[in-house]
């Protein structure tokens, strides 16, 4: 199949060509008619041309430089019209070219030839293919990782995209190429891309190939069709690679010890070696910890634990000693928050039990409570408070306030002053049938042993998730506004008929409720986010709230310049720049203190599994990756024409200045 | 006005202010047939002194050397030396070769014989100017005196090139219509296929003082300036053609038979007693006459 030329003329091209030899031998000698000169004597030159008869092949030969110089031009064309090339089958389909360039943090993979990543290899082949590009052929660069980056439009500029491609860089985010594939079938499929029904198409159909250079480690692709677009699968990087990353680690606080720390890691192995490994675990760059962790033979994970003690606010650090060709996921950041307490304000008549189960030592621990009576909403302080943010969870028990509050808010027995909440009828002994207990509010909440004598099912408003659920309608339910959540119990504790008060339910004596409460005061008081650590995956978002209600803060990223950032509407920060992997440090307004760490970790076994897949498997169909890369055919038709134009100057030269050899 | 053009063509004032001061000068002394400016081997009555010889009886009293006689008490004739005319011949070769060069070799001969003649007339030499293809019956004019050179230059410029006769034969012709000795410039190309020597040898073998000034045109001595490519070259005497593609090694080539045989020419005249020079047409004649010529011996 590797050919040697490849035949660009028709017989019509090549019937001109094979003219031109025969006619330069013609013109030649007819032009060999040698000009007639009169001398004084012909004695000297008969004289010196007498022995040049003697060696006359090369004499001849050397008269007739001038041909052969030609007749060599004209030959050297012709093999450049033939395109002589070298090992390569390899060539560009078509004549608009989609470039998708994986670069997610498993293509820094050093396993390709001579040290390089996976995306320099990736980047090498690119600007081969656009080598191999003809006129008029267009591209269009595409990266993705988590994200799709259109690097370059559709050009035909080679120079252009060669540099685009060149400046493309490694990032440390996982991999999604579905957006990178819409974009690229965008303009392969018009009709893909717009979706708003009626839309005539104008753009007509282009039809392109989608060169997809990846490791394969992303997710089966689906709601996706090609169409005009033809997948070229490149897998880059060697099956045999082995790799040991960190998949999880986090910081827990002891349950038994208050104030102690444990550190827990996952580690997977993918491949076959090794079978155990040593974790280095650094405190501010200090080593703290050696832990040996053996990897199960079979699924090549492993685990281990780390009892810290009590360790001031700081950086964690692990890494595995483990040299393989992906190094990004052997280290792993996790950070030591300074203590946050939740901030919950209580509006209560007194109540009794929740005052205990607001007393107990595990809500003591993790939030300041303000227990204050409804007259309090009525006070000066109130609205300000309310307003700022003072408060992470707002509990109004019985009670209502007339605006909602900038803080996350559990209703009991009320209703937010929301058109969308809604209380029904009230219902009699509504049968409780189902407690959503995944949800963290309702972990290990049981109310099997709970009745109720009167409740309102509610009617939420929309993205609500329905909590306690009776034969007679929502009991609880939980829904969004803006960035907090609102928790409404459809009845109340206590309940008044005929100036009795009673207990309208025995939830709040079972042992559930100061588990309930707890819940609470932990999910919607933000306590959890503030209490171990924080990670997040490379360039997604990360949001917070300031504690100090601080005007702007400032994250220092792992290396690189300090960033500053402004809250948008209700004290919330959000901070995109997050592509480098490390601790991040947070300080608000003024202040030399770090006020939280987040970390940004890798932490995803697709990126950690490196080996290759030689295929992609899409909802339909499944696209072979090309299995043997073939170097792009070495072209030397432009050397050739090089040469010719560098004989026919030699030629020039000489039949100019007449100097012969 | 046509001979102010004819001196002005061959002769400018310069150069004739310069040969004034000149004389022609053999190696050989020739008697000549008049009384002349050149000293002769004969003893004679002119002033300049040649030696003593003691007296014998007979001899003309006049010329003892009395105050000889007053000192040794003997005898002693003086002896004075005679001078007599000197022959002096130009030889020019007319063939039509000589038409090539700028100036054109034949034209560069004329001025050349021209100057050589006008010192022989300015030193009353007997001055003979001829062509190897002047008939026998049609003589050049014999010249002696300033006054002549006015029919010397006519003379001079009468001569038309196309006179295609062999070296040889024109040598013969030379030497039986001039018998007596004398100076001869040969005045040539010494082109001619049937070779130089014979011509020469001839020559030499007479009782003549032979110069050959070979004059080759730049065309001859350096080819790579005028011709080039392929060519046929069309000899301008006989029509023989040589074909040739110009090139660097044929001109090497050519530059070392034209060596060769200024060489051959050399040593064949320096072996016979002939005095050779080479003259390339492109150095004024001027220059030729007062620096080659002189350090030649030819004149003084």
């Amino acid at each position: 199949m590797t050919s040697l030329f490849i035949n660009t003329l028709g017989p019509l091209g090549w019937t001109l060509l094979t003219l031109v030899p025969p006619a330069i031998i013609a013109l030649y000698f007819l032009k060999l008619r040698r000009q007639p000169l009169e001398v004084p004597s012909t004695f000297l030159w008969s004289r010196t041309i007498e022995d040049l008869h003697v060696n006359s092949l090369w004499q001849k030969m050397r008269q007739s430089l001038l041909l052969l110089l030609q007749l060599l031009f004209v030959l050297l064309l012709i093999l450049a019209v033939l395109r002589p090339g070298m090992e390569g089958e390899q060539k560009l389909v078509g004549d608009r070219f989609v470039f998708l360039i994986d670069n997610s943090a498993s293509m820094g993979s050093k396993d390709a030839e001579g040290d390089q990543s996976r995306l320099d290899e990736a980047k090498a082949r690119v600007l081969e293919m656009i080598d191999q590009m003809d006129s008029g052929d267009v591209g269009m660069v595409v990266t993705f990782s988590d994200r799709a980056n259109v690097v370059q439009q559709f050009t035909d500029n080679q120079r252009v995209l060669a540099s685009k491609v060149r400046s493309i860089e490694a990032t440390e985010r996982t991999t999604d190429i579905l957006e990178a594939l819409r974009v690229a079938s965008g303009l392969a499929n018009p009709g893909q891309s717009s979706f708003e029904e009626g839309d005539i198409q104008v753009a007509e159909a282009k039809p392109a190939t989608a060169y997809i250079l990846s490791d394969g480690r992303f997710q089966t692709i689906t709601d996706f069709s090609f169409g005009n677009l033809q997948p070229v699968y490149i897998p880059l990087g060697t099956e045999a690679s082995s790799n040991v990353g960190i998949l999880a680690f986090s910081t827990q606080r002891n349950p038994d010890k208050d104030d102690q720390l444990q550190v827990f890691c996952r580690i997977a192995r993918f491949g076959s070696e090794p079978s155990e490994v040593t974790a280095n675990l650094y405190f501010n760059n200090e080593l703290l910890d050696v832990a040996r962790i053996a990897l199960d033979p079979d699924d090549g994970t492993g685990g281990a634990q780390f009892d810290l003690g009590s360790l001031d606010v700081g950086q964690l650090r692990l890494e595995i000693e483990h040299d393989d060709v992906f190094p990004a996921d052997n280290i792993a950041y996790a950070a030591i928050n300074p203590p946050e307490r939740a901030q919950v304000l209580i509006v209560s008549e007194g109540n009794d039990y929740l005052r205990f189960a607001l007393a107990t030592g595990e809500i003591r621990r993790i939030a300041d409570v303000k227990i204050v009576s409804p007259e309090y909403l009525n006070g000066e302080d109130y609205p300000k408070e309310a307003a700022s943010g003072r408060f992470d969870l707002i509990v109004y028990d019985n009670c209502v306030p007339k605006v909602m509050p900038e803080a996350n808010t559990v209703f009991f027995g009320g209703k937010p002053p929301i058109d969308e909440w809604v209380f029904q009828e009230e219902q009699v002994l509504p049968q409780v049938i189902d407690v959503a207990q995944s949800h963290p509010v309702m972990n290990f909440v049981n109310l099997g042993n709970v009745s109720i004598y009167k409740a309102n099912p509610i009617e939420a408003p929309p993205g609500a998730t329905v909590l306690i659920e009776s034969d007679q309608g929502a009991l609880m339910t939980i829904a969004p506004r803006k960035s907090f959540e609102d928790a409404v119990l459809g009845f109340s504790f206590l309940v008044t008929e005929e100036d009795k008060t009673f207990f309208n339910t025995e939830w709040t004596k079972r042992l559930s409720f100061p588990v309930f409460i707890k819940n609470l005061v932990e999910y919607l008081g933000g306590v959890r986010s503030g209490q171990g650590e924080m990670s997040i995956r490379p360039g997604e978002n990360y949001t917070f709230r300031s504690s100090g209600f601080a005007s702007e803060v400032h994250i220092r990223p792992p290396s690189g310049r300090v960033r500053t950032i402004v809250p948008t509407a209700d004290n919330l920060f959000s901070f995109g720049e997050t592509d480098q992997l490390g601790t991040y440090e947070v300080r608000e307004g003024s202040s030399d203190e770090v006020s939280r760490y987040f970390s940004v970790n890798i932490f995803d076994a697709e990126e950690s599994e490196i080996q290759p897949k030689l295929e992609i498997e899409t909802q339909w169909e499944t696209i072979q990756g090309q299995e043997t890369w073939l170097p792009m055919r070495q072209e030397y038709w432009k050397w050739l024409v090089v040469l010719a134009l560098i004989v026919l100057l030699i030629e020039w030269y000489i039949y100019n200045r007449r100097v012969y050899i | 006005m046509a001979k102010t053009n004819i001196v002005s063509d061959l002769l400018s004032p310069e150069l004739l202010a310069q040969l004034e001061r000149m004389e022609l000068v053999s190696r050989k002394i020739f008697r000549g047939r008049m009384k002349g400016e050149r000293r002769s081997k004969r003893k004679g009555t002119s002033v300049e002194f040649a030696d003593f010889r003691p007296y014998v009886a007979g001899d003309d009293l006049r010329f003892i050397d009395w105050n000889m006689y007053a000192r040794l008490d003997r005898m002693f004739l003086k002896m004075f030396l005679e001078e007599e005319d000197l022959h002096f011949y130009t030889l020019i070769d007319a063939s039509t070769s000589m038409e090539f060069g700028s100036p054109s070799k034949l034209t560069y001969a004329k001025q050349l014989a021209a100057a050589l003649g006008f010192v022989g007339l300015c030193r009353t030499d007997r001055v003979r100017i001829e062509t190897l293809g002047t008939s026998l019956r049609k003589p050049g004019p014999i010249l002696r005196g300033r006054q002549s050179v006015w029919r010397m230059l006519d003379y001079l410029n009468g001569i038309e090139a196309g006179e295609n006769v062999p070296l040889l034969e024109g040598a013969k012709n030379f030497c039986l219509r001039n018998q007596g000795k004398g100076i001869l410039v040969l005045v040539t190309d010494l082109m001619d296929k049937a070779g130089f020597e014979p011509a020469l040898r001839f020559l030499s073998t007479q009782q003549m003082d032979v110069y050959v000034i070979q004059t080759l045109a730049p065309v001859e001595l350096n080819p790579a300036e005028q011709i080039k490519g392929d060519l046929k070259l069309v000899d301008c005497e006989d029509g023989d053609i040589a074909e040739i593609t110009v090139s660097r090694p044929l001109l090497d080539r050519y530059k070392r038979t034209l060596d060769a045989f200024v060489d051959g020419a050399r040593t064949f005249c320096s072996k016979r007693g002939m005095a050779y020079m080479l003259a390339n047409t492109e150095i004024p004649v001027s220059h030729l006459v007062s620096n080659y010529m002189r350090q030649r011996g030819l004149l003084r």
